[in-house]
């Protein structure tokens, strides 16, 4: 009896060390609650490590340096300015998973989420200096809103990136230059993190500029994370024409991984009801899935009715030169 | 002869180490690069501005914290005041605080709409600011010790022959004291030139360093070719500094022997005055964003974070990870500096995780062990390389001025190598062991390897929490990460004392 017992601690302990890893390779910005990813392990008997890779350039960057041996299996926060690089790069699996197909696509991957990159304003400050908002792209560089933006460099942020590309698809290349020029003059400030513009340039915390360039979704961040209960988020959208890009997010598997079959299934997981609802107050993006209901926080952020987003291709070709055109235009 | 063979085989250990964690991936890198790379990137006047502004601050850096350091660091040798032993813990905290929260700090005090009312935005002595906040407590430590060390009886002799106090200090107590202060200047001209934290965050772009511009182009843009470049001019001329300073500090070093000056209690009119001004300097740019940071944790009223889940999980990792940096770099650091007695090139090489380019560190890496980037390993070795410095130059410095006597009469009364060692020659160093023990606990507690290296959700600090919880927009979020700033202020400082308490006493007696 002893010995049988024996045995079949000995089979549970080999079966432990022996359960399959799934290498998840993420951006630092991934959080999904505990309990979802314990589930997974739990349903598919394999254990889940999560590596973090800096933000999602950074991540891309990585995997295209490491592509002979892979140091994941599944690669999740792709985002529609990487993938055409990483397809270039052939760091994707050309067989990705087959799931619903839905509204927001990422060609050679499998769209999760989504969002969209926008100004946020400081309500408190507009109210209390009395002043109108910008309308346009172009009221930003009228004398009025002088000294108003922070943004994010498009060189170390995709954040950043985002505006810069919604501003082009929406003015044409040239002439979206020539308006970065005219918003430098204005006083626009330049930070390299989201976290820093937010963080230390936002009126709203301590900072000089009542306008930030963020998500569609902090103002519901905002009302979420607030230390009393709120009836109205402190900050809102600033949806003007060129200042709306929407950025989806996926997942896929990567050329070279070990796990093809647990992948697949974590990607499905990924679009599972839980945690498309989760996603949505965990990493502030739109869930992909259909029928998923939105939190009820998000009432406090209005969605883009449209957006301006260059196709997948042309970010691919263009963005190195975009980039360093908008260095040399605003930063020299 | 014998004693050559020795030092060689106790410097194999720190060698491979350096090698294979900092070297070697670097070569890797810079290998990657090599077929793309174009040397006229460096006739590009934006680059040039880039490697001219990068040396040009740390230059600057060196000379305002010599200039604070000096009469800061001779006063708190000399005297003896309430709270002395305290404020050298203090002091090392700006080393613990992640760059962003000092840059909230700094920025709430001289920012728009600071405190002090003025704006230093977008001007260089933001950066410049940070700077000296950063590296102040490197020189003034430094200073403290090399002062301190000054034989009573030099100091009697020559004010005996009649020199003024200013002639013994120019030429007795100056002169002593310069390796010491040598040494430090050199680590920070180093950390200024390959800075990267602090220059990303408050440097904005025109300011920004070449460590930063090597960033964009790895991280950002893969342009491997380019990166190399830059890297190999940046890293040339940081390792040309740190030979010289090698050989500088080779000559300069000399035995100090006879019992160090004593501390006196400040009496005169001219001391207190002198404190008085002391004081003032350390408040302005050491104590004041200290301050902002606790400020802003007592003010943010969200202790309960410290009884969340992820906190105690940041805690254990930020306690195990100290311990294994300074079990690590005591092994390595301790054989380095024995070594490095002998031989000018391995002192140089102590130099070289603050010579080399971090970010070619670690993208190097990945591509010589990528089984192995995101393991327990590489971090713990990252944490190593970065706390390894402190630990063996401070105490080369230390064991260059040790007098051949104490361990020749050792050896002479019939202790062997080893028992020489323990009874003789550490408890004479351990002062300054234990101060770099501190500042490699520091760096470990710090943010570095936050965003360079691989990383795992379970892998977690303090420091990672608290650039987490700024990652969200939301108020709670800022509160959280106040608070966990001043609770880290805290925790270090407390590991401080714990690290130095043994000499806790002896700095107390006057």
């Amino acid at each position: 009896m002893l010995q049988r017992r024996l045995l079949a601690a000995l089979l549970l302990a080999l079966g432990t060390v022996q359960a399959a890893e799934l290498r998840v390779i993420t951006h630092s910005s991934f959080e999904l609650p505990k309990e979802l990813i314990a589930g997974f392990e739990r349903q598919t008997g394999a254990h889940v490590s999560v590596i973090k890779a800096g933000d999602a350039g950074e991540m891309v960057n990585k995997l295209i340096l490491t592509r002979a041996n892979p140091v994941a299996d599944v690669v999740y926060g792709i985002d529609n300015t990487l993938i055409g690089k990483a397809r270039a790069a052939d760091i994707l699996d050309t067989r990705q998973p087959g799931l619903p197909a839905v509204k927001e696509v990422l060609p050679g991957a499998v769209s999760i989420d989504y969002g969209y990159v926008t100004l946020n304003y400081d309500k408190a400050w507009f109210a209390s200096h009395k002043k109108a908002l910008p309308k346009t792209l172009d009221d930003l560089t009228r004398p009025e809103w002088r000294g108003l933006l922070v943004v994010e460099n498009p060189a170390t942020s995709s954040t950043g990136l985002g505006f810069l590309l919604s501003t082009i698809e929406q003015l044409g290349e040239d002439p979206a230059f020539a308006f970065w020029g005219r918003l430098k003059s204005n006083g626009l400030k330049v930070v390299k993190s989201w976290s820093e513009a937010y963080n230390t340039e936002f009126t709203r915390n301590g900072g000089s500029r009542p306008i930030v360039l963020s998500y569609a979704t902090s103002p519901a961040a905002e009302v979420f994370y607030s230390k009393t209960k709120q009836s109205d988020s402190p900050t809102g959208n600033l949806l003007l024409p060129g200042a709306v890009f929407r950025q989806v997010e996926g997942a896929a598997l990567l050329k070279g991984g070990k796990q093809r079959e647990l992948g697949e299934r974590f990607i499905a997981f990924l679009r599972s009801v839980p945690v498309q609802q989760a996603l949505q107050t965990s990493m502030w993006m739109y869930p992909v899935s259909d029928g998923v209901a939105l939190h009820p926080v998000y009432r406090f952020a209005q969605t883009p009715r449209a957006h301006q987003s260059p196709s997948d291709e042309r970010i691919r070709q263009q963005v190195p030169g975009w980039i360093s055109r908008w260095t040399r235009t605003v930063l020299r | 002869m014998t004693r050559r063979l020795v030092s060689l085989a106790i410097g194999v250990l720190p060698v491979a180490f350096l090698c294979f964690s900092a070297l070697f991936p670097v070569l890797a890198l810079l290998q990657a690069g090599w077929s793309t790379a174009v040397a006229g990137l460096l006739s590009d006047p934006a680059i040039q501005w880039r490697l001219f502004w990068s040396a040009a601050q740390a230059l600057l850096t060196c000379m305002v914290v010599l200039l604070l350091g000096i009469p800061v660091g001779w006063f708190m040798a000399r005297h003896e005041f309430a709270g002395r032993s305290m404020l050298l813990r203090v002091m090392m905290l700006p080393f613990v605080l992640p760059t962003l929260v000092a840059g909230m700090g700094i920025l709430a005090l001289f920012g728009s709409g600071g405190l002090a009312g003025s704006t230093l935005e977008e001007t260089p002595w933001l950066l410049l600011y940070g700077n000296v906040f950063y590296n102040l407590p490197l020189v003034l430590r430094a200073g403290i010790e090399g002062f301190g060390r000054v034989p009573e009886t030099s100091l009697m002799a020559a004010r005996t022959l009649g020199a003024s106090r200013f002639a013994a200090f120019w030429r007795i107590e100056w002169p002593l004291a310069r390796p010491w202060f040598l040494a430090a200047l050199c680590m920070v001209f180093l950390y200024c030139f390959s800075g990267f934290g602090l220059a990303l965050l408050l440097g904005g772009y025109r300011y920004a360093t070449v460590e930063v511009e090597i960033y964009r182009m790895v991280a950002y843009e893969l342009n491997l070719g380019d990166a190399s470049v830059l890297a190999m001019a940046a890293m040339g001329g940081a390792l040309l500094v740190a030979l010289v300073h090698g050989r500088l500090e080779k000559s300069g070093a000399r035995p100090i022997s006879g019992k160090p000056a004593p501390r006196v209690p400040v009496r005169s009119l001219a001391g207190r005055l002198m404190g008085v001004g002391v004081m003032l300097i350390l408040m302005v740019f050491l104590l004041a964003p200290l301050l902002a940071v606790l400020w802003r944790a007592v003010a943010s009223d969200a202790w309960s974070v410290w009884l969340e889940e992820d906190t105690r999980l940041a805690l254990f990792n930020t306690f195990r990870f100290t311990l294994f940096t300074l079990t690590g770099v005591l092994l390595i650091g301790v054989c380095h500096a024995l070594a490095a007695r002998h031989t000018v090139l391995l002192r140089g090489f102590a130099l070289l995780p603050v010579v080399i380019s971090p970010v070619c560190v670690a993208f190097g890496l990945l591509l010589l062990y990528p089984s192995l980037s995101a393991s327990l390993v590489v971090l713990v070795s990252g944490y190593v390389l970065l706390a390894y410095p402190f630990v063996a130059r401070g105490l080369s410095a230390s064991l260059d001025s040790l007098p051949a006597q104490l361990p020749n009469a050792s050896r002479s009364l019939g202790a062997g190598p080893l028992a020489t060692f323990y009874r003789v020659v550490l408890p004479l160093v351990a002062p300054s062991l234990r101060r770099g023990l501190a500042f490699a606990a520091a760096t470990a507690v710090g943010e570095f390897a936050v965003t360079l290296f691989l990383s795992r959700p379970e892998w977690l600090t303090l420091s990672t929490l608290i650039y987490q919880r700024l990652g969200r927009a939301g108020q709670s979020n800022i509160a959280a990460a106040s608070c966990l700033s001043g609770g880290l202020l805290l925790a270090a400082l407390l590991a401080f004392i714990l690290i130095e308490w043994p000499d806790h006493g002896k700095e107390n007696r006057a």
